[in-house]
Parts: structure tokens; sequence; C-alpha cells
């Protein structure tokens, strides 16, 4: 899961691209409207957190510009108690809205649902044959024993537990799972995948050579 | 209680002026009409009183052998005599004449001892003798008069028998007294006359009641008119006062007093609403500005202590959150301040000191800021007293300077300027930035507004600072002014008194 976070508070950006990353997101920021509105529309990222009071471009232009093109599920983040705002924020495309100051936890919680939803999963616990993904919770269990994995690893299995019956391709893969400020390296996907399949069964995770990885739907 | 109504009062007064007018008039038109009716009355009696001692017509001879020789011998005491047998035969005569009239009048005549001598009545007893009044002329002349006929001395006056009147009962009476103690009187019912009394009073009483209460509704019509804008106004004051200061009253006519009262009323809500909208923007932007620090300090320490951290780590956060306090002490100061601005309890001091000093020394304050930012600051400032705080308009200065090197550009310039004009001492401050945008030139002294949203919170400048300098100059009587050329840069205008 890859998340943008806009905001020109630098402070804030910073406390909060270090929560997002801590939950276990990749995780870019962007310290303008315009810096905001060029990375989120050319990065996939599953969920963007936008503040409104933004130098520059404002938040509301910035999400106005960007539904132009793209779905990605919108936070917006604002100081201002406005019902006209929220109602604004709304109804300009944000998926949902966090009044400033915040409680951390409940921004995390928000951005999960938000990612969940985009997926088309509501849910929090994933089954999946005999695996459970608890995504509130963030752990794995397989028959009912908690299964450790790396966040890395995590993140791995829940994106491909929520697109679940598609083949996921290695470069999606690898902007959902690592930011910017990643150096990727080519075979650290692989290391990954195989590290899960230790843990969770070989045949949790297929392999489709030459198109990507994939858990099927009918386990 | 109806009685505090304004209506029910001004129907009350009106009501009660009314029915004193109208008593008073119907009660004088009563007592004039009253009075000429008997005046007639009177008048009547008092020809039919004369025309006792009127002479007996000459072609009835034989009615009375006293005539052959009333010429030829005048004798007082038999002149008594036959005036008394004259005025028995008149009053026989008369009685019989009126006895035939509905208003018919009756004649009593009395004897000096007060048996009745002559009468035309059935019941003369029932009528009282009249008390003897003492005349005010001798009655030797009054006894002389009577007849009417030219006497030794002619008196003035109308007539010879200045009798008395009396109203007994419902009869008007006029009786005289002859020389020797007789006493003749002549009556008649009033009966005809009270009736169309009766008939007047009665269609008095009738007609005021229906003007009374002609009035009273009228009256009603008009005071509940004149009571209308004042309901329209207390109903539009009610809903103010329930929190809905958009309302305005209706003002149909703009001339009248209402109409007048109506638009100072309506002006006063209009800033009353103003100054509400103003002071809750004021409190939702001040919670604004305090929101995102506050973030700041809630997100980190949140975030800090979800896990164990290494010591940088800790101290990055614990620097945010200083920065953050920082930021938020910054903001309460100036709150506070404007708050005391507001209230007038920071009185200004009002000593001469040197404008261009103080210029002179904001600019060496701020001139490390200058050179940070390649701003190169250019002075004309000539010595100039003005009356005033020194250190709050040191503030206004800096505070203007500091704008002016933030809003530059690279390798700007800024100039400051002391000049005396027109009486009054006044300071420029110009810089060589963007400008202000015509839309933003009107609200920049505006607590919290800013032309650019966000760049001088990110400079943690919250908006306030040309706001508390203008409350400062206008606290000192003076003025803050500023003009600005989008592109090329503004001009703020600082006027103060001159010493």
């Amino acid at each position: 899961m890859r998340v943008l976070v806009v905001e020109d508070e630098p402070d804030l950006l910073a406390s909060l691209l270090r929560a997002v990353r801590e939950d276990g997101y990749a995780a870019d920021g962007a310290a303008d409207g315009e810096e905001g509105l060029y990375k989120a529309e050319n990065y996939d990222y599953d969920a963007i957190v936008l503040d409104i009071m933004l130098p520059g471009l404002d938040g509301w232009e910035v999400l106005r510009r960007l539904r132009k093109t793209k779905k990605t599920a919108v936070l917006m983040l604002t100081a201002r108690d406005a019902v006209r705002d929220r109602v604004r924020g709304l109804d300009t495309g944000a998926d949902d809205y966090v009044l400033k100051p915040f409680d951390l936890d409940e921004l995390l919680a928000r951005l999960r649902a938000l990612i969940r939803r985009s997926a088309n999963q509501p849910q929090a616990r994933l089954e999946i044959g005999d695996i459970l993904i608890d995504t509130a919770g963030r752990t794995v269990c397989r028959q009912g024993e908690p299964v450790s994995l790396t966040a890395r690893e995590y993140a791995l299995v829940e994106f491909l537990a929520l697109h679940r019956g598609k083949v996921v391709t290695r470069t999606t893969l690898y902007e959902h799972l690592f930011d910017e400020n990643d150096s990727t390296l080519s075979n650290l996907l692989d290391v990954h995948v195989s590290n899960i399949r230790k843990k969770l069964g070989h045949d949790f995770i297929t392999t489709r050579r030459g198109h990507g990885y994939s858990i099927e739907k009918t386990q | 209680m109806i009685f505090n109504s304004i209506r029910w009062r001004l129907q009350a007064w009106h009501g009660l002026i009314l029915v004193l007018v109208l008593a008073g008039f119907g009660l004088s038109a009563y007592h004039v009409t009253r009075d000429n009716q008997l005046r007639r009355v009177d008048q009547e009696l008092d020809q039919r009183l004369g025309a006792l001692f009127r002479p007996p017509p000459p072609q009835d001879p034989g009615s009375s052998p006293e005539h052959h020789h009333r010429e030829a011998r005048f004798d007082p005491s038999e002149f008594t005599v036959r005036i008394r047998e004259a005025i028995q035969r008149a009053v026989q005569q008369a009685g019989a004449a009126d006895a035939s009239q509905t208003n018919a009048c009756y004649y009593v005549l009395w004897q000096a001892d007060g048996s009745v001598l002559a009468n035309s009545t059935a019941n003369p007893q029932a009528i009282p003798l009249p008390e003897r009044i003492e005349p005010a002329a001798p009655p030797e002349s009054q006894g002389r008069e009577p007849s009417g006929r030219p006497s030794a001395e002619p008196r003035p006056g109308p007539r010879m028998f200045q009798g008395a009147a009396r109203t007994r009962e419902e009869q008007r009476e006029l009786f005289r007294f002859l020389p020797h103690g007789e006493c003749i009187l002549v009556g008649r019912s009033l009966a005809p006359e009270l009736a169309a009394m009766h008939r007047l009073g009665f269609w008095l009483v009738v007609a005021g009641t229906a003007v009374l209460l002609l009035g009273l509704a009228g009256g009603w019509w008009l005071a509940s008119r004149a009571i209308r804008p004042i309901e329209d106004i207390s109903a539009t004051a009610m809903k103010i006062a329930a929190g809905d200061l958009s309302q305005r009253i209706n003002a149909a006519d703009t001339d009248s007093e209402f109409g007048r009262l109506t638009a100072v009323l309506n002006s006063t809500f209009a800033r009353l609403e103003a100054a509400f909208a103003h002071q809750s923007r004021f409190t939702s932007d001040a919670s604004h500005e305090l929101r995102t620090p506050l973030s700041v300090i809630l997100s980190e320490t949140q975030s800090s202590l979800s896990r164990e951290r290494s010591a940088p780590e800790y101290r990055q956060a614990l620097e945010a959150c200083r920065r953050a306090a920082q930021r938020m002490r910054t903001l309460a100061e100036s709150l506070l301040e404007l708050a005391r601005l507001d209230a007038g309890q920071e009185p200004m001091k009002r000593e001469p000191f040197d404008l261009a000093r103080v210029a002179r020394e904001a600019v060496e304050l701020l001139r490390p800021l200058a050179t940070e930012r390649s701003v190169e600051v250019r002075c004309e400032l000539s010595p100039l007293e003005c009356l005033g705080d020194a250190e709050r308009i040191s503030q206004v200065a800096t505070n203007l300077l500091t704008n002016a090197i933030h809003f530059n550009r690279t390798q700007g310039e800024v100039r400051i300027a002391t000049l005396a004009e027109n009486g009054t001492a006044v300071l420029t401050v110009t810089d060589t930035g963007e400008g202000i945008s015509t839309e933003d030139l009107p609200h920049i002294f505006e607590r919290f507004y800013r032309a650019d949203k966000s760049r001088s919170r990110a400079q943690g400048r919250a908006g306030l600072g040309l706001a508390i300098s203008k409350a400062i100059v206008d606290a000192h009587g003076g003025a803050l002014e500023v003009s600005s050329q989008p592109g090329a840069g503004s001009t703020f205008r600082l006027t103060l008194p001159l010493k």
C-alpha cells in the first residue's frame, strides 16, 4: 500500500509520513499543491491525505484536477470546521474528511478503511483458505495460529489479498509497496514472496511467469 | 395587562377627551336652548301681563261706569280701584280666551291681605302667593306707571312693571306687586317646552353616543395604524433576538418618523450582524491558526509514544513540539494584544519623539533579515518630531519593514522615508515585491487575512501583524494606509499628529 501525504507544515508532514510508514504503508510526501498533484497523477497511490490550505494550488483545486484522471481515494485534512467546507470537500470528490487537530490513531484507521473500500473489500478480515488476514490488527493467522511476518511481507500479502483473483504485476507491486525513498533492488520482491511461501504455504501465492503474482480466488 | 398596551392607553385617552368634549358641547347646547325657551316664555308672559294694563276697548263703554270720569278726575285711591277692576276684567277675559288654548295662561290677582280677588284658574289655592320683593324704586313712582300712559315723571326703562319670575314645578309664572300690595301673577305650564327639552336632550345623548362610538372606532383604527410599524419592529427585533440576525424591518415609507426609526434600526441591525459575522470569523480564524500547531503536537507525541524510540528521534519530536508551541505562543500574544487594543486598555503615551530615529532603529534591527534575503534597505529619513508612544510606533515600523522585506523579491529594495505633510508626520515604507492584488487590498488590515493563504503561515506568521499595527495607529489618532501596484510593489503610509 502506498500513500501520498500533501501537507505544507513541514513538522506535520514529517510526523504524518513517519506514522503512515510505521503503519506498514509506503508513503510519499508533498509540501505544496503542485507537487502533490504531480505525484498523485503520476503514481498509483492507494490513498492520498490532502490538506486543504496549501500554497499555490489549494487542496480543493488539487482534488478537482486529480478527479479528471484518477479515482484514488482521498482523505481531506483541514483546520476549518465548517459544514460548508466539509460538504464542498465531499462534493468535489473527497472520500473522507478529518478535522485538525486529529487523533493519529483515528486518522490511520480511516486511512485503512479508505484503502479497503477502494479495493472493494469493506471487511477488515479476509479469509483465504486456512489463512485469516486481519487488516485492522495487521496480523495473519494460519489454521488459527498467528504467523509472524515483517511489515513489508504483510503489506505484500495484504495487497495481493485485496486484489485477490487478479494478476498483480511486479511493477504494480513495486509501486505500491515501496515509496520514493526506498532503493529498490530488483530481486527484493522475489525474496519477500519466497519468505511468505515458507510461512503460509507454497501454494498461497501463485507465480504467473512474465506477468506477476496472484492469490487465487478459489482457495 | 391590556392597560399597559399603548393602543389601549391611546384609546382610553382619546375616549376620555371625546366624552368631555361631547358632554361640554351637549350640555352647553342644552342650556342655551333652555335659556332661550325660558326667555321666550317670559317674554310671552310679560306681554300678557302688559296687556292687562292697556285701556279697555272704547266700544265697550257700558261695561264700566267708571270710564266716564276716568279722565275727568284723577284720584290715586280711585285709580287703584279702577285698575283692580280692569285687571279683574282683563284677568277674566284673558283667562277665558286662554282657557281654550293648549298652553293656556292663568291669572291670579291677590289682594294685599293675601285673599284672591280674581283668577282664571279653577284651583287658585294651589298657587301660592309670591313673596313680596322690595322693589328698588319707590312704590309711588311704580304706582304711577303701570297703565303705560305718559305720566308726570317718565322713568327710564323698557317697561313699567319690573316684576319677578319664578318656576314652580312645571309652571313658569311672572308676577307684579301693585302699589297697594295687590299682586298680579300670570303663569303657564312649561310642559310643551319641557317636552321639547326632553326630546332635545334625548337626541343630544343619541347623537353624542353615536359620535363617541364613531370617534372610538376611528381612534382604534388610527391607533392600530400608528401601532402597526411598532408591531413590525417588535416582531423583527424578536426574530433577531432569537438569533436570526439577517432579519430586517420592512420600511414602506421612509420619510415618516417610523421610516426614519426603521432606517436607524435596520442600519443598527446590519452593523450588529456584521460585528457578529466579524467576531465569528475571527474566532474561527483564531481556532484555525491554533489547529495546525496543535495537530503537530498531537501527532508528534502520539506517534513518538506508540513505540520505543531512539534519542535523536525523541529530540526531533520534541523540537517539532517546541516549534508548534512557540507558534501558538506568538498567536496567543498577538490575540491578547489585539484584545487589549480593542478594549482600549492600553493607553498610548503622548510624548514627543523623533519618528526618523524610531524608523532608523527598526531598520538596524531588521538589517540581518534584509541581508539574509538579499534586500537592500534605503533610508530617506529626516528628523520629524511627533506625538505618540515611541515604543508602539517602533513596533508598527518594525512590522511594516518586516513585511516589506518578507514579501520582496531577491535583490529587491525597501525604501523608508519620513516627511511632514499638511501638519502631519508621515512615514512611508515602499517595497519592490509582487504587490497586493486589487481584491486583496481592501482586506489587508483585517485580522488573519492573508493575500497568499499559506505562504506566510509556513513562515510562522498568523496574519495579525497589520491588524495590530492598524489598531495601534488608530489608537494614536493617526492613519495607516496602503497603496499597491500589482507586480511593482506596495507602499504603506503611516500618518501621525505632529508635535
